[in-house]
C-alpha cells in the first residue's frame, strides 16, 4: 500500500510529463477539444439546438445540415454541441457526487478503527450490485431527473473511491509526522484534511478519471433504456436513444452522438491511463 | 485460520443483510403503481385501490418488509404481479440465454484478450503494444448498446446472417437459440476484452520479470516455451481472478445486451419488472444478482484463505 | 331492435363483396409479433389494447362487433329482446356451447361472469351502478333488468377489452384467473412470459353458421395453432418484418414504411385506427380556468403535431370531428376551434383575459408511445408562443398511469384512443376519469345521448356531445392516425382490425 502515497512536490511538473507520453498527450488534447466544442457551442452551432423544423425533418447530412436533421427537424450538429455540455456535466457532476461521498466514508472507515468494519461492509454490499442495475434501480426510485441521474450515478460510483482512500489512510495513518500531529492534538479534522486528504490526491484523481469516463457511458445506457435523464434534455446518451428507430432510414441521428461519447470516452481513458503510470506505479501495474 | 474464516462469514452474512435492506428501500419508495400498469388506460382511481388491495399492496412498510424478509428466509421470492408465476420460475426461466451469453461472451472475450495480452507484454513498448493497448481502450469506450445496433443493422439487416432479435419461439432447437446469441455475444464479448487484455498484460509483465523466467532463459528454453510454460502459468491466477470479476461485471452489461436484442434473459426480465413497476420481481432479482456476487465473492476469498494462510486482508 | 339486424344483413352483404378469391386451407401455425408481453390475460381487468387482442382468441362475449361496427350475437343467440320502457334485456344463449376444460356453457355461468364483470371491469363497475339485476330466466336465457334505460349496454357488452367475457361459474367466482379456460377457438397450450403465448385450435369449438362478419359471423379456425412473440422495440419488430421473421407485425413506425415495402412482409394499414388527445385537468391548477384551456385550444397547431409524429400524410389526418366520415358519428359541431395551423395571436388574446399567472404548464408524458412524446415536444413550442411557460413532464408508462390519478401533480397528459364503436365509452365521458370533467351541460346532453334507444336519434344527440367537448375543453383532439402493421404474402384473410384478430385467416403453402 505504500506505493499510492505520492510524494508532495510531483504535482508541479505533472503537465511536462505527461507531454513525454504521446497517448495520454492525445487523449489530453482531445478532450480539452471536446470541452471546448461543448463550451462554445452557441456559438459554434449553426442551428438552435431546440429548434423544431418539420419540414426539413430526417434530412441526412449536407451543406445545409453538417450532421443532418432528427425526427423534428432539429440539426444534429447543433445538438451534438449542446448535448456535450450535459454529457460532461454530467460526468463532472458524478465525479464530484462520487468524491464527496467516497472521501467521507473512505476517511471514517481509514482513520477511525471503530468506524472501519461497519463503513467497509456496506460500501462491500453496495459493491455488491452491478453498476447499471444499481443505477437503474436508483433513478427509478429518485425519478428519472437530470439532478437524479447524477445523484444516483454518484452513489453507484462512490464505494470505489472510498476503497482507494480508506486503503490510502490506513498507510498515511501511522505515518510519523500523522502520528506527531496527533500527539500534538491537532483536531482530528485538521488532520484528515492536512495530511490524509493532500496524501490521497493522486490515486483520487486517476479513479476519478476513469469513473468521469464510465459515467458518460452511464449515463448513456440508462437514457437508451428509457431510466434516465428526461428525453428533452439533449445528451448524448438521449440522442441515441431518440435516433435508434430510425436506425435504418436515419443511421445519422443515432451514429454522431454515439461517435462524440466514443471519442470522449477514449481520451478520458487514454488520459486516465497516463496518469496512472505517472502518480500511481503500483497500480499501474496491476491493470 | 478457523477464526479467519468465521470473521468472513459473519463479514458476509452481514453484507447480506445490507444488501436485503438495501433492496427493499429502492424497490420501496420507487414511484408508479403496478396495478395501474395492469389496469390498462381507462381505468379509475378507485379501480386501482381495488387491484391494490387484491394484490396486497396496501400494508403498512413495516408489515411488508416483515413478509417480504420472512419469505426470503424461507427461499420464497414471492410471486410476479404480472407474468403469473413464481419470481423464482421467472428468473429460472430466463436463467438459459442470460448464461448462455454470459459464457459465449467470455469465450469470445478471452479469445480476443489473452493472445493480444500476453503478445502486448512481450513486446512490451512496441507499435504493437501501443496500438493493441489503444484499440482494447478503444472497445472500452464503446457504448455496448451502440455498439450491438451497429452490428443488428448490418449483420443482421444488410446481410441477414443472423436474426436481429429474439431467442426463437416455441419448439426451436437448442442450435437455432444459440444462433440468436451470436451478434449479443459478439457485442459483449468485445467490449469486456478490454479489461482482460489489459490485466492479461499487466501480469504477464510482472513475471516476465521474475528470475525464474530468467532462469528458464539461461537454460536455453526456447522464446515460446519460456512464455507459454512458465510465465503464463505463473500469471494464470491473477489472470483468472480477473475474469471471474468480469464475469460477474458482465451481468450488468447483459443488462442493456438483452434488451438491444430482445433476449429474454435475467437482464431483460428486470429492466421490464422496473419499467411495470414488478416490485417482488425486481426485488428478488437484485438480491439473487447481488448475492451471487457477495457469495463468489466469499468463497474466493476462502479459497485464498486455503492456498495461503497467512493472508489477513 | 330490428335495426341492429338490418346493419346486421348490410354487413354481410358488404362483406360478401370482398370475399376472398383464393381458396382457404387449414394447417400452420400463424406466428404473430406483438408490442410486448400482456400485463394480464385476464381482459376483465385491463383495457389495454395489446391484452384484448391477444385474449379475444381464447375468451367470448355475448356480443362483438361485425364489420360495420353494430354490435352483432357471438355467444348469445340473437341480439336482446329489450322491454317497451327500455328497462329489461332478455338475451337468449347459444346451445351447445363447451368450455376448454369440456364442460357446457349455461346461463348460470353467464351470470356469474357478468358479475365479476360488474365487480372487476373498469367498464363492468360503471355500468354496474345502471343495472338493477342480472338472472338467469332459464338453462339458456339470461335477464338484465336496468335502473334507466342505457342505450350503450350492448356496445359494452361486445367490446374485447374490459370485457365481459364468459367463464364457467367456479372460475368467474375468483377475483384471479388461474387457468385460462374460454370459449374461443383458440384456446392456450403453453405462456412463457416475455417469450410467447402459445395457442392452439380449440377442436371442440362451435362456430357461428354463416360467412365471417367482422369480429362476428362464422370463425374459421384454419390455422392449427397462433404464436404471439412479444417485441417491445419497434425497431426491432420492423427488421422481423423485412426478415419475414412473422407472419403478421403489429404496429410498425410509420417512418419504416418503404423498408416493409421493400422486404419480405407487406404493410397493411387500419385507416383511419383512432385519435391522439391531450387530456386536460379542469380540477385543480392552471387548467381548471376554461379561459386558459381555450387558449390553448387555439394555440396548437396539430398539422405540425402529427406531421412530427407519422411522417406523412398517408398515415394521419388533421381532423377536429371526433369521428371521421366513415362513422355514423361523424359531425362538424363545435369544430370550427380546431385550428390546424394553429391561432398563436388569438391564443395571446385568450390567454391575456385568463387568470393564467405565467406558472408552468405540466405536461405528463411517456415515451411508450414515441408519437406521444413527439407531439408534446412540437405542441410545447406551439405553446411557448402563445406566452405559455411548459414543462414537459416525461415518465415511464407506470408512473404515469399513476400520476395522472392525483390532480395536484398535472395540467394536461397526452394519450390515444381507437374510435370506440360507442361514443359514450370515451374516456372524458366518465365523470371520475383523471381529467374530472364535470359540468351540468356535460351532463344535460349525456344523459340525453345514452338514454336515447333510436341509432338515429342518438347520431344526432351525439353533435351536442361534441359541441359540449369544444365548448368546455375537457381534452384536445389531435387528429386522426392509421395504424400500420406488416403481413407475409402468405397470410391470407386478414381484415385490417384496431384488434387484429386471426380466426379466420390461413397461411397460403
Amino acid at each position: 500500500m505504500a506505493g499510492t502515497v505520492s510524494i508532495a512536490g510531483q504535482e508541479p511538473n505533472l503537465m511536462m510529463r505527461l507531454v513525454s507520453r504521446p497517448t495520454a498527450l492525445a487523449g489530453l488534447v482531445v478532450l480539452v477539444v471536446v470541452s471546448l466544442a461543448a463550451l462554445l457551442a452557441p456559438w459554434l452551432s449553426t442551428h438552435a439546438p431546440g429548434q423544431l423544423s418539420i419540414v426539413n425533418r430526417l434530412t441526412p447530412p449536407g451543406s445545409a445540415y453538417l450532421m443532418g436533421t432528427d425526427d423534428l427537424g432539429r440539426d444534429i450538429f447543433s445538438r451534438v454541441l449542446y448535448s456535450g455540455r450535459t454529457s460532461l456535466m454530467v460526468g463532472f457532476l458524478v465525479v464530484g457526487v462520487a468524491s464527496v461521498i467516497g472521501i467521507f466514508l473512505g476517511l471514517i472507515a481509514g482513520f477511525f478503527r471503530k468506524a472501519d468494519a461497519p463503513v467497509s461492509r456496506l460500501i462491500d454490499a453496495m459493491m455488491a450490485f452491478p453498476d447499471i442495475l444499481l443505477a437503474i434501480a436508483l433513478v427509478a426510485a429518485l425519478g428519472p431527473s437530470a439532478a437524479n441521474v447524477v445523484l444516483a450515478l454518484g452513489i453507484v460510483y462512490a464505494p470505489r473511491l472510498a476503497r482507494v482512500v480508506r486503503a490510502s489512510t490506513l498507510v498515511i495513518r501511522e505515518l510519523p509526522y500523522v502520528e506527531a500531529a496527533r500527539a500534538l492534538a491537532v483536531p482530528t479534522p485538521v488532520i484528515l484534511v492536512r495530511h490524509v486528504l493532500r496524501n490521497v490526491t493522486s490515486p483520487l484523481l486517476v479513479q476519478a478519471t476513469f469513473i468521469f469516463a464510465n459515467a458518460i457511458l452511464a449515463e448513456a445506457g440508462l437514457s437508451f433504456l428509457g431510466v434516465g435523464i428526461s428525453p428533452d434534455i439533449p445528451t448524448w446518451g438521449t440522442m441515441i436513444s431518440t435516433g435508434r428507430q430510425f436506425m435504418s432510414t436515419a443511421g445519422w441521428i443515432m451514429l454522431f452522438p454515439g461517435l462524440a461519447i466514443v471519442v470522449t470516452v477514449l481520451a478520458l481513458q487514454l488520459l486516465g491511463d497516463g496518469l496512472r503510470d505517472l502518480l500511481d506505479p503500483r497500480l499501474a501495474k496491476d491493470i | 485460520m478457523i477464526r479467519a474464516a468465521l470473521n468472513r462469514l459473519i463479514g458476509m452474512l452481514t453484507v447480506m443483510l445490507l444488501v436485503v435492506t438495501i433492496v427493499f428501500v429502492i424497490v420501496r419508495v420507487t414511484p408508479g403503481d403496478p396495478a395501474a400498469v395492469m389496469l390498462g388506460p381507462e381505468a379509475t382511481a378507485q379501480d386501482i385501490e381495488d387491484l391494490r388491495a387484491r394484490l396486497g399492496l396496501d400494508g403498512s412498510l413495516i408489515e411488508q418488509f416483515g413478509s417480504y424478509v420472512a419469505g426470503i428466509a424461507q427461499g420464497d421470492l414471492g410471486q410476479s404481479i404480472f407474468l403469473g408465476q413464481s419470481v423464482g420460475t421467472a428468473l429460472w426461466q430466463r436463467a438459459e440465454p442470460t448464461f448462455f451469453l454470459t459464457v459465449f461472451s467470455l469465450l469470445i472475450a478471452m479469445v480476443i484478450a489473452l493472445p493480444v495480452g500476453i503478445a502486448s507484454a512481450y513486446w512490451r513498448g512496441s507499435l504493437f503494444d501501443q496500438t493493441m493497448t489503444t484499440l482494447a481502450m478503444l472497445a472500452a469506450s464503446v457504448p455496448s448498446f451502440w455498439l450491438g445496433l451497429l452490428l443488428i443493422q448490418s449483420f443482421a439487416v444488410s446481410f441477414g446472417w443472423f436474426p436481429a432479435s429474439g431467442y426463437g419461439g416455441p419448439g426451436t432447437t437448442l442450435l437455432e437459440r444459440l444462433h440468436h446469441l451470436v451478434l449479443p455475444a459478439v457485442t459483449l464479448g468485445v467490449v469486456s476484452s478490454a479489461l482482460i487484455m489489459r490485466f492479461t498484460r499487466a501480469s504477464m509483465l510482472d513475471v516476465l520479470n521474475d528470475d525464474y523466467v530468467r532462469t528458464a532463459r539461461s537454460k536455453g528454453m526456447t522464446e515460446w516455451r519460456v512464455v507459454l510454460k512458465h510465465a503464463l502459468k505463473n500469471a494464470l491466477i491473477p489472470i483468472l481472478t480477473v475474469i471471474g470479476l468480469t464475469a460477474a461485471l458482465l451481468i450488468s452489461g447483459a443488462i442493456v445486451t438483452e434488451t438491444v436484442f430482445g433476449l429474454p434473459g435475467v437482464g431483460n426480465l428486470i429492466v421490464s419488472a422496473v419499467l411495470r413497476r414488478d416490485y417482488p420481481v425486481i426485488q428478488g432479482a437484485l438480491l439473487i444478482v447481488a448475492g451471487l456476487y457477495v457469495l463468489v465473492n466469499f468463497l474466493i476469498d476462502m479459497l485464498y484463505l486455503l492456498v495461503d494462510p497467512r493472508v489477513r486482508y | 331492435m330490428h335495426r341492429f339486424k338490418i346493419a346486421l344483413v348490410l354487413g354481410a352483404a358488404a362483406l360478401s363483396l370482398t370475399a376472398p378469391a383464393t381458396a382457404q386451407e387449414k394447417g400452420g401455425v400463424i406466428k404473430v409479433a406483438t408490442i410486448g408481453e400482456p400485463p394480464t390475460l385476464d381482459p376483465m381487468t385491463s383495457t389495454a389494447d395489446l391484452v384484448g387482442i391477444i385474449t379475444q382468441h381464447m375468451y367470448e362475449t355475448l356480443y362483438t362487433f361485425d364489420a360495420n361496427w353494430a354490435a352483432t350475437p357471438l355467444l348469445a343467440a340473437e341480439l336482446p329482446e329489450v322491454s317497451g320502457d327500455g328497462l329489461v334485456y332478455t338475451i337468449p344463449l347459444r346451445q351447445g356451447i363447451t368450455f376448454h376444460d369440456g364442460s357446457d356453457m349455461t346461463a348460470e355461468d353467464v351470470v356469474a361472469s357478468l358479475e365479476r364483470w360488474m365487480k372487476i371491469a373498469t367498464r363492468g363497475k360503471q355500468t354496474a351502478e345502471r343495472i338493477a339485476g342480472i338472472e338467469a330466466a332459464d338453462d339458456h336465457t339470461v335477464r338484465i333488468t336496468l335502473k334507466e334505460p342505457y342505450a350503450p349496454l350492448v356496445s359494452l357488452l361486445s367490446l374485447n377489452n374490459s370485457a365481459a367475457i364468459v367463464l364457467p361459474s367456479e372460475i368467474a367466482g375468483e377475483d384471479e384467473i388461474k387457468e385460462p379456460v374460454g370459449t374461443g377457438p383458440y384456446k392456450m397450450k403453453e405462456r412463457k412470459p416475455d417469450q410467447y403465448i402459445d395457442l392452439v385450435r380449440f377442436d371442440e369449438y362451435k362456430s357461428r353458421d354463416g360467412e365471417p362478419n367482422g369480429y362476428g359471423g362464422g370463425r374459421m379456425q384454419y390455422a392449427d395453432g397462433i404464436v404471439f412473440t412479444p417485441v417491445p422495440d419497434p425497431n426491432t419488430r420492423v427488421e422481423g418484418a423485412v426478415a419475414g421473421q412473422y407472419d403478421y407485425i403489429d404496429s410498425i413506425p410509420v417512418e419504416s414504411h418503404q423498408r416493409i415495402v421493400d422486404g419480405r412482409t407487406e404493410p397493411v394499414m387500419l385507416a383511419p385506427f383512432g385519435w391522439p388527445v391531450f387530456v386536460m385537468n379542469t380540477k385543480e391548477g392552471v387548467n381548471s380556468d376554461l379561459k386558459v384551456r381555450k387558449a390553448i385550444q387555439a394555440a396548437l397547431a396539430p398539422q405540425d403535431m402529427l406531421m412530427a409524429a407519422f411522417g406523412t400524410e398517408d398515415f394521419f389526418k388533421a381532423e377536429g370531428a371526433m369521428y371521421p366520415d366513415s362513422y355514423v358519428w361523424h359531425t362538424e359541431a363545435g369544430t370550427d376551434a380546431y385550428k390546424p395551423g394553429g391561432d398563436t395571436e388569438a391564443a395571446k388574446a385568450l390567454l391575456a383575459e385568463s387568470s393564467y399567472d405565467g406558472s408552468p404548464l405540466r405536461i405528463l408524458t411517456s415515451r411508450q408511445y414515441e408519437f406521444h412524446y413527439t407531439m408534446a415536444q412540437v405542441a410545447a413550442e406551439y405553446l411557448k408562443a402563445a406566452g405559455f411557460d411548459v414543462q414537459l413532464d416525461v415518465v415511464e408508462w407506470a408512473t404515469l398511469t399513476q400520476r395522472r390519478t392525483d390532480p395536484a401533480l398535472w395540467d394536461i397528459y397526452i394519450t390515444h384512443s381507437p374510435f370506440l364503436p360507442e361514443p359514450s365509452l370515451t374516456g372524458i365521458m366518465s365523470d371520475s376519469s383523471p381529467g374530472w370533467w364535470v359540468s351540468d351541460n356535460k351532463h344535460k346532453v349525456l344523459a340525453a345521448f345514452n338514454s336515447e334507444a333510436d341509432p338515429a336519434k342518438r347520431a344526432e344527440l351525439w353533435a351536442d356531445v361534441q359541441q359540449a367537448v369544444y365548448d368546455e375543453v375537457p381534452a384536445y383532439k389531435v387528429g386522426n392516425f392509421n395504424a400500420v402493421g406488416a403481413q407475409s404474402p402468405k397470410l391470407k384473410g386478414m381484415r385490417p382490425a384496431p384488434w387484429p384478430y386471426f380466426w379466420n385467416a390461413w397461411l397460403e403453402k
